[in-house]
Formats: structure tokens, C-alpha cells, sequence
């Protein structure tokens, strides 16, 4: 028995915002970033003996803040209070900061990497240290540990329901959904974080893991840089943050450990690399896939509730494969107010109207699958002059087009589960009534500003591979090319998109080349 | 890439900027309502530029204009400083008469437009064929919304019951639910 209650309270959690003078410490390992790749590095070595660092950003939350009311727990629990953007503001961005990362928000959703996706990086990005097989155990490993099991069908709400069905009347491939939950008491809250504890994110199993075996959390402390003579990194050197999360206390951080484990995710890893000078090939922060996500809202004659329920329990691989297209996966959204409000075409009355009849709509989104085609290369994160990253992502023809054609399939779907109307999220809105009007949707205007997009899977930036010129860590372990003490374990070394949410591909990747660390 | 990039990209450089930093002022910027506790990002003309626009994209019977900008101030400071200096020259390039005589042949900054003329405005920010001004108006559009709907008193009209009562249950365990704390419980309660 490991209770969280006793863990918070523990000698080995630092809260950085109340530190009154500058830290120093030292450990074995360092780790930064206690998301879905940190967490499962920090509790598999401390579980061998090693002696670990966790850094963390965020702060340090539990359910007694997870009150499920957006504008109190957003701020603490987003970056950016979840208003950060691409550079143009054409893509809104969802990633967590807080112990845990994005798994304390995220909406639950568990697949193992398709076998396909793995065999594909082997063959065009030179990944020869990573085999399907070789992750299949650290799979069924996070499984047991999270409870991640296949949705009971009767559990849906009307808004997975809704794809489920119309899914099924067209012919097109559905399945539940698998989630991390236990004994989920259905709130619908896992994106303002679980109030029940009933979602096993990393906030609460890996993290507490880790330090009941000897790991130390820093929380509220940003890694600037990474120190690094001969080739080798010595020191993480950190600011660390105040209480409300957003400024400096003044007070700083030195990190020293033998080695170093970055896992900030797909945009702050990059991030620490770019402001430590680390980037020799020039490839740091290239090659960033989101899984860029369009959606629609049918209005049906019942109550929907997509604010009630868990979010995502039906999803739709029929067009994840589209050949010379770039593919894309259909899933449900929650449908929170601000949330909706944001997503919602419009301003004024008409915007009103529709935040009016939100309870009667359903949220379907598609998330198109980057990375699989030369043309489709990814965005670029870079960095402010403040150091603060900032994401670059044009969106080529080819990804236009998967909308396009992703909006159409949504509207289908919707129609063919009774929607009376199918509205989509460009600005101004495209609404149609019928399968006639179908047409009308192909017509609309795709360009950046026109259309609502989003990202919550943020992925690449530190592509592995076997090649130093076309790579940015080892595929066999992870390791930094040239610097032989540092490693990157988390999305962002994912060479593609994954085509499936990617919480579960972090963990078992994260699981297995923490086990082959602990040889080392 | 320098700050001043976003308002730059796409658009006609630096003299751009300038009309939204400051530039040619006709006529002042109409007083709309003072904060009632200190800003944090906003100035005083962006302040009034931001009840402006509040006003007109939130235009529920209870919605206060004055309130929303401040909340949207308090929501801007959890940015980078460089958003907050480019949503700065944003709302600048909203106000300032001359890009608006340029953009929508309006020689009047858009607080003392009234209300039909600022949702024509606002409408010619969406319609645009320049990114950056689309992509504005979806940021100020979104800021004001974050601040309307994240206010409990704005659910009943949209039939959102507020969160559920969960009767303050939380698991406590970091194993909840493995096989092996399950399979402990099993036998603490006698099961075969």
C-alpha cells in the first residue's frame, strides 16, 4: 500500500517555490519532466537502487484542487493556462504542466504503438534498436500497473454513442475505446484532472512509485540548460518558479548527476536542448508531429451532455490508412464550456445561439496522422528570445486535404446517427442538414484563421535513430548522439505520429529503455 | 525569431507594427470603464480596447465587459512575455484608426465605433485574406470566451448542470486497481 496522502508529505518531495535559498543537489540520474515518459524512468530506476532526481515544471496537484471547474484548474494544470499556439495561431495547443504531465489531463485513451508505425521507423528512419516485440512486455507491464482494459460498451456517453453508431451505419471500422481508469465514476472530468483519482496517471502511480523507492521531486523548477564540458552534461541549472506557477522566486537550482534523462515532452525537451546550445546537426526541434485535429458539432433533437461521461470511449481506425493521403483517426471530445466556447465558429448572437443548444451537440473530432509522408515533414520548434519555446507548423496541401476529407466522413457519421444539423468549426460556419448538402463541405475554405485546429498529442522534436546525420538520439537506448552521459525518453523522440493516442506508446517505450538503462 | 514577428508575418513589415504600437492617433481611445484592481499586462488603451471587444463578442444579457478584460489581463500574464507584447500590438492594430481606414476605409478607432460598425470590424478581422488578421481576431475572440464560460454563472444558459457530485470519494492508493492490491484485498475479505 502506497498512500498518496503519505507520499505528498515525504522528506524526498521538494516544492521549489518554497525553497528561501539556492538548491544543490546531486543524485545518480536526473530526470526532467514527470509526464508520461519521466515518471516511468524515475520509478524503474529508483525501483533498482539508483538514486534519481525528478524535475519538475509544474506544481504539484491532487484532488482537492481537481474541482472539474475549468477556469480554476486550467491555469495550474496547462501550459500556458492552454493558450499556447503555433506561431501563427492557427493551432491551439493542449499539453499539461504539472507532476504528472499530460497524463493528469489527459482524456485516458490507451494504445499500444500500431506494429506497423514500429516496423515503418525501422525502414525509413533507421531505427534498428527498437522491435515491436521487444516492447510487448513493458506493454503488458503499464497495462497491469494503470488498468488500462477495453471500455464496457454500455459505459459510452451519447457523444462517443453517437460515433459509435453512425460509425457502425456506414460501414465504417469502430471499437471501444481502452482506458487507464479504475473504478471510473464516469464525472467526464479527466481533462481538468480525475477529482476520484479513478484515471492512474503518472501523478498518481509511477510518481508516487519513485519516490516511495528513493526518488527525489523537485517540482516548481524549470531546467534552463543543461551545463556540458568534454562531451559530457554536468549539471542541470534551474530557476525555480513561484507558487501560482508563473513567475520566478529568484531562488535557483544546480542538478548534478552522473546522468541525465530529458523528458519534457515533444516541446520543452527540444526546448532545453536549443537554450543548452546542444543542437550540432541542426536537427533539434525539427520533425514535430501533433496529430493536427479538426472537428465537428452535430445538433440532434436529445440531450447529448457531452460535458458528462468519460470523454473518449469509441474510436474509429477505418481511415488511418489512405495510402498517397494522409490518414486520419476519428474520436470524441469533451465538451467542457470553455472548452466548447472556444471551439464553437462565431461571436456575438450567433455564437450564443449555438453555446444555447451546446447540451444537444455532439463534439467529434479526426486527428490526422503527420509524419508518414516526405510533404507532410512536421513543424519546427524554436525558441523565443525569452527561451521560451514556440512552435512553427505549416500545414501542407496534403493535410488540407485530410481534412477535408476527415470533416466529411464526421458529418456522414453525425447524419447518419439522427443529427438534425451538422455545423463545422470553420469561421464562418458551414452547417448542413442532409446527406445533399454534403457537397457544401468540400467547398468550405481551408486555410489557417478560417478553421478551429487543435493538438493534444504533441510528438518528435528528438527523432532516434541509428543515423547520427538524420537523427538526434540512439534508437538501441535512447542516448544523445554525441553526448554520452544524456538521454531523451519521451515523445519527443518519435520519429513519425503514432496514428493511435500516444500516452501508452510513451509508457512502454519509457518502460523499456529505462530497464536497459538500469544495466548500464 | 524576434517579437515582433507575429504581427510582421504576412503583412506589410514594420509599418504595421508601428500603427499597432502606437502610430498615427486621430482620435483618442474612447474611456470605457477602469479596472478595479491593478493590471498586470494590459495598458490602459488595451485595457479599453479589450471591454470593447468583449462587449461585442460576449453579448450575454449578464455579461460584464469590464470584468472579462480583467480576467483576460489575469489569463494574459500566464503567458510569454513575447505573447504578451504581441497580443499588446494586436489589440493596437484593433484600435488604431489609420490601419482601420486602411483595412476598412474606418477613420475612427474602433472604441468609439458603435456596436454594428465594431461587429463589421471584427467581421473584416475573420474575412481577411491576411493570416495574421484572422488568426487575431481568433485569439481575441477566444481570450473573451475563456473569461465568460469559466464563470459558473454563464452554465444555465447553456444547460450545463456544473460538475458532478462525486460525495468526496478519492482513491487514496497508488496501486489501486493492480492485480496484486486487488488480489490483497481478495484475500483481507476471505475470498477463495
Amino acid at each position: 500500500m502506497t498512500k498518496l496522502s503519505v507520499i505528498r508529505k515525504s522528506p524526498n518531495v521538494i516544492d521549489g517555490s518554497a525553497a528561501t535559498a539556492d538548491l544543490d543537489l546531486s543524485a545518480d540520474v536526473c530526470v526532467i519532466g514527470s509526464g508520461a515518459g519521466g515518471a516511468v524512468v524515475a520509478s524503474v530506476l529508483a525501483a533498482a537502487g539508483i538514486s534519481v532526481i525528478l524535475i519538475e515544471e509544474g506544481g504539484y496537484f491532487s484532488t482537492a484542487d481537481f474541482d472539474m471547474h475549468e477556469a480554476h484548474t486550467v491555469p495550474k494544470l496547462y501550459q500556458e493556462a492552454m493558450q499556447r499556439t503555433t506561431a501563427d495561431l492557427a493551432i491551439s495547443v493542449l499539453q499539461g504542466r504539472a507532476v504528472g504531465g499530460t497524463t493528469v489531463v489527459n482524456w485516458t485513451t490507451s494504445f499500444r504503438t500500431p506494429e506497423d508505425v514500429v516496423e515503418h521507423w525501422a525502414k525509413k528512419h533507421a531505427v534498428g534498436g527498437l522491435h515491436y516485440a521487444d516492447l510487448v512486455p513493458h506493454y503488458e507491464a503499464i497495462e497491469a500497473r494503470l488498468s488500462i482494459h477495453e471500455v464496457d460498451e454500455s459505459t459510452m456517453n451519447r457523444n462517443n454513442r453517437k460515433l459509435y453508431d453512425g460509425c457502425k451505419a456506414k460501414g465504417f471500422a469502430v471499437a471501444p475505446t481502452r482506458r487507464n481508469v479504475y473504478q471510473c465514476m464516469q464525472t467526464g472530468s479527466c481533462g481538468t484532472g480525475c477529482p476520484i483519482n479513478a484515471k492512474r496517471s503518472m501523478l498518481v502511480t509511477l510518481v508516487p512509485d519513485a519516490i516511495d523507492a528513493g526518488a527525489r521531486l523537485l517540482f516548481r523548477c524549470r531546467v534552463d540548460r543543461l551545463e556540458s564540458a568534454a562531451g559530457e552534461v554536468t549539471a542541470a541549472s534551474c530557476t525555480l518558479i513561484d507558487a501560482a506557477g508563473y513567475g520566478v522566486t529568484g531562488e535557483r537550482a544546480t542538478v548534478r548527476a552522473k546522468r541525465f534523462v530529458l523528458a519534457g515532452g515533444a516541446i520543452n525537451s527540444p526546448a532545453v536542448l536549443l537554450r543548452s546550445g546542444l543542437n550540432e546537426g541542426g536537427l533539434v526541434g525539427t520533425r514535430t508531429f501533433l496529430h493536427p485535429t479538426i472537428g465537428v458539432t452535430g445538433l440532434y433533437d436529445e440531450p447529448i451532455e457531452a460535458f458528462y461521461g468519460a470523454p473518449q470511449t469509441a474510436a474509429s481506425h477505418a481511415f488511418a490508412h489512405r495510402g498517397d493521403d494522409v490518414g486520419f483517426f476519428m474520436e470524441a471530445a469533451p465538451g467542457y464550456p470553455v472548452l466548447s466556447a472556444t471551439a464553437m465558429p462565431g461571436f456575438g448572437a450567433a455564437h450564443r445561439r449555438m453555446m444555447e443548444t451546446s447540451s444537444r451537440r455532439t463534439v467529434h473530432i479526426a486527428l490526422a496522422i503527420d509524419g508518414f509522408h516526405d510533404d507532410v515533414p512536421g513543424g519546427t520548434v524554436k525558441l523565443r528570445p525569452s527561451g521560451a519555446p514556440l512552435l512553427d507548423y505549416p500545414i501542407p496541401p496534403r493535410l488540407w486535404e485530410a481534412f477535408r476529407t476527415a470533416q466529411r466522413r464526421l458529418a456522414e457519421i453525425n447524419l447518419a446517427s439522427g443529427a438534425k444539423e451538422v455545423t463545422t468549426l470553420h469561421d464562418p460556419p458551414v452547417t448542413i442538414t442532409g446527406e445533399g448538402d454534403l457537397g457544401r463541405l468540400d467547398a468550405a475554405p481551408w486555410e489557417p484563421g478560417r478553421v478551429g485546429i487543435f493538438t493534444a498529442h504533441q510528438m518528435g522534436g528528438c527523432r532516434m535513430g541509428d543515423d547520427p546525420k538524420s537523427s538526434v538520439v540512439r534508437s538501441e537506448d535512447l542516448r544523445h548522439h554525441a553526448i554520452k552521459n544524456l538521454y531523451v525518453i519521451d515523445g519527443s523522440v518519435l520519429p513519425t505520429s503514432l496514428g493511435v493516442n500516444p500516452q501508452e506508446s510513451i509508457y512502454g517505450l519509457a518502460r523499456l529503455m529505462a530497464t536497459r538503462l538500469t544495466a548500464r | 525569431m524576434n517579437r515582433r514577428t507575429f504581427v510582421q508575418r504576412g503583412l506589410f513589415g514594420g509599418a504595421l507594427l508601428l500603427f499597432g504600437g502606437g502610430g498615427l492617433v486621430l482620435y483618442p481611445t474612447r474611456h470605457l470603464g477602469s479596472p478595479t484592481k491593478p493590471l498586470r499586462v494590459l495598458d490602459d488603451r488595451g485595457f479599453q480596447v479589450v471591454i470593447a471587444i468583449a462587449a461585442r463578442v460576449v453579448t450575454a444579457p449578464d455579461a460584464d465587459p469590464i470584468l472579462l478584460a480583467e480576467r483576460i489581463d489575469e489569463s494574459l500574464s500566464r503567458t510569454p512575455p513575447e505573447a504578451q507584447a504581441d497580443l499588446g500590438n494586436l489589440l493596437g492594430l484593433f484600435e488604431n484608426a489609420l490601419p482601420g481606414l486602411l483595412f476598412n476605409g474606418r477613420p475612427v478607432p474602433f472604441t468609439r465605433l458603435d456596436g454594428p460598425a465594431q461587429d463589421r470590424v471584427l467581421e473584416s478581422w475573420r474575412d481577411s485574406r491576411l493570416a495574421v488578421r484572422r488568426t487575431g481576431y481568433h485569439a481575441l475572440r477566444r481570450l473573451c470566451f475563456v473569461a465568460y464560460y469559466g464563470d459558473e454563472r454563464a452554465w444555465p444558459s447553456i444547460h450545463y448542470g456544473g460538475p458532478p457530485n462525486v460525495g468526496g470519494f478519492s482513491h487514496d492508493d497508488s496501486k489501486a486497481g493492480t492485480p496484486e492490491l486487488l488480489a490483497a484485498q481478495d484475500q483481507k475479505a476471505g475470498a477463495p
